[in-house]
């Protein structure tokens, strides 16, 4: 006769450093329930957003994740445009999103390299992190720091780049395509690899319909829904490129969905760098009405929301956003069910989860 | 009208039904020409038909925005549900006040309302009836609901991290003296 056992998991260590504690009914190896107990880095930054002026929280916004910083402060900006009904020059829209693309290059190499990491193949884990750093090193020559790009502010940009750094940006991307193939082939092709990703933690399309879940965890289950293409902003509406779904909907299909990704955001920097256009940089804040509105863009894990409410002052009276993490965590409930113990961790790696943005 | 309104006819005219106020329904866009539709329900309770209304389509709950309004001396709560369809987001607001104190869940139709419909409970301490798991998602269950709403002075934080209290409770619990 079976027996149900009781195994808490967490809160440290459970894939990255970050505190999240899963309540695991499990049958000999086997998970049978998740009750996930989150809320141990609540910064009450909400409540800190609206004692700041709409300048400040720019700074604010871009604290409120590591790997996802960019997309923060890059959509608040968009809600404040939005609300004060500012239209932000060409230059700025090209440089967004050009932040924006090398930010998901390294976003997602960082989660492909941590799942070698759990995997245990040590090698892969720091030939991908090596890798990485060609992109890091941009980051820190372009923008002087390897996480806050501090790039985005209220209508427009703080930065630019000129020949010199358009030169070398495309030389760093040309230095990284290969290798970034080559890791893609290693991750589709090798037998340690595929043996724990295919068809571990799967996420079944209806359910991530149901679930509402955003990012390369709703296009690894095949639902496509890709902000960048589904109501374009910023220079989207001029690039050409595309976005990738799987069907499988497992560990081993959001992997590959995330280095698709990977491939198409060096194409996106490339006409960004091509097409880059003339112009101011930023245009100034208009008068602050009394009203209300909305953004959203395609961070890394998905979809960001940001809700901000006006009343004619500089302090927001409401400041809210949802991060792609919030929606996605309830899908490890569907993932983890009936499958072994020791892939709980791989498989909570495979939604790139981000606590500290979950819990704000 | 819904020609050059951007949006799916039968979720704006099921939604326009629902909203019959003064400044009740506006339609924005942004400067990419993507819609935002804003709509401020008759009461609370309606949101469940709104839920239904845009989840027929298959709209997609974004997020739920509780935030404090003041008006006649007093406060009162309003939560802005935030969907996605096809592209264009639809922002449902139901005001709660001393007649209409409470809202119903809408996890049973939306599963991924569960979390922000609790986050909205512990925050702002919004009455959520109906809801089929209403467990603390963050805050701890000794901390009172709607913290978000409260003003906590330095003060007193400050007195509570440096004083002796915690120390002298768990002094106590051990059965020693402090």
């Amino acid at each position: 006769m079976s027996k149900t056992f009781n195994l808490p998991l967490g809160p440290v260590h459970v894939a990255l450093e970050e505190p999240v504690y899963f309540n695991l009914d499990v049958e000999g190896e086997t998970i049978r329930k998740v009750d996930i107990t989150s809320g141990h880095v609540h910064r009450g930054m909400e409540a800190m957003a609206m004692q700041r002026n709409l300048i400040k929280n720019t700074t604010l916004t871009e604290r409120v994740c590591s790997l996802c910083s960019n997309s923060h402060s890059f959509t608040y900006c968009m809600s404040v445009e939005n609300a004060l009904g500012m239209t932000v020059p060409r230059r700025a829209r090209y440089l967004r999103v050009l932040a924006e693309e090398i930010k998901r290059i390294a976003s997602h190499l960082f989660n492909t390299a941590i799942q070698a990491h759990i995997i245990g193949f040590k090698s892969l884990f720091m030939h991908v992190m090596e890798v990485r750093e060609i992109i890091q090193d941009v980051k820190e020559s372009v923008y002087g720091n390897r996480m806050n790009l501090a790039a985005n502010c209220i209508g427009g940009v703080k930065y630019d780049v000129n020949g010199e750094y358009i030169t070398y940006i495309l030389n760093q991307i040309d230095r990284l395509e290969p290798q970034v193939s080559e890791i893609r082939d290693i991750y589709s092709s090798n037998h340690n690899v595929l043996a724990r990703t295919k068809g571990i933690g799967i996420l079944p399309k209806e359910d991530a319909i149901r679930l509402g879940v955003v990012g390369p965890v709703a296009r690894g289950s095949g639902v496509m829904n890709d902000v960048r293409k589904e109501s374009p902003y910023a220079a989207y509406t001029e690039l050409e490129f595309k976005s990738f779904t799987r069907e499988a909907g497992c560990v081993y299909s959001r992997t590959q969905v995330r280095l698709d990704e990977v491939l198409e955001s060096f194409n996106i920097v490339r006409q960004v760098c091509k097409n880059l256009p003339d112009g101011p940089l930023k245009t100034p804040m208009n008068a602050i009405p009394v009203t209300q509105a909305c953004a959203r863009s395609e961070a890394p894990r998905g979809e960001v929301f940001y809700y901000i409410r006006t009343n004619g002052t500089d302090i927001p009276e409401r400041l809210k956003w949802r991060v792609p993490s919030y929606m996605n965590w309830e899908a490890l409930g569907v993932m983890m069910r009936d499958c072994a113990v020791a892939d709980s961790a791989l498989i909570a790696n495979s939604i790139d989860p981000c606590v500290s943005c979950t819990e704000r | 009208m819904h020609d050059i309104i951007k949006g799916n006819p039968h979720v704006l005219e099921g939604l326009e039904k629902l909203c019959t106020g003064k400044k009740a329904i506006q339609h924005t866009q942004d400067s990419f020409g993507n819609a935002f539709h804003w709509f401020l329900l008759d009461e609370p309770a309606l949101i469940v038909e709104a839920a239904k209304i845009l989840h027929d389509p298959g709209a997609r709950l974004a997020m739920i925005s509780a935030y404090a309004v003041r008006g006649d001396d007093k406060k009162f709560q309003n939560a802005c549900y935030e969907f996605v369809l096809e592209g264009t987001v639809y922002n449902v607001t139901a005001h709660m006040d001393e007649q209409h104190p409470d809202v119903p869940s809408i996890t049973p139709i939306f599963a991924n309302a569960d979390w922000h419909e609790r986050e909205m409970m512990e925050l702002f301490g919004i009455k959520i009836t109906n809801h089929p798991n209403p467990r603390r998602l963050f805050l701890d269950e000794e901390l009172d609901k709607g913290m978000l709403a409260k003003t906590v002075p330095l003060s007193v934080m400050m007195n509570g991290a440096s004083s002796s209290e915690l120390w002298e409770m768990i002094l106590s619990d051990k059965g020693e003296k402090a």
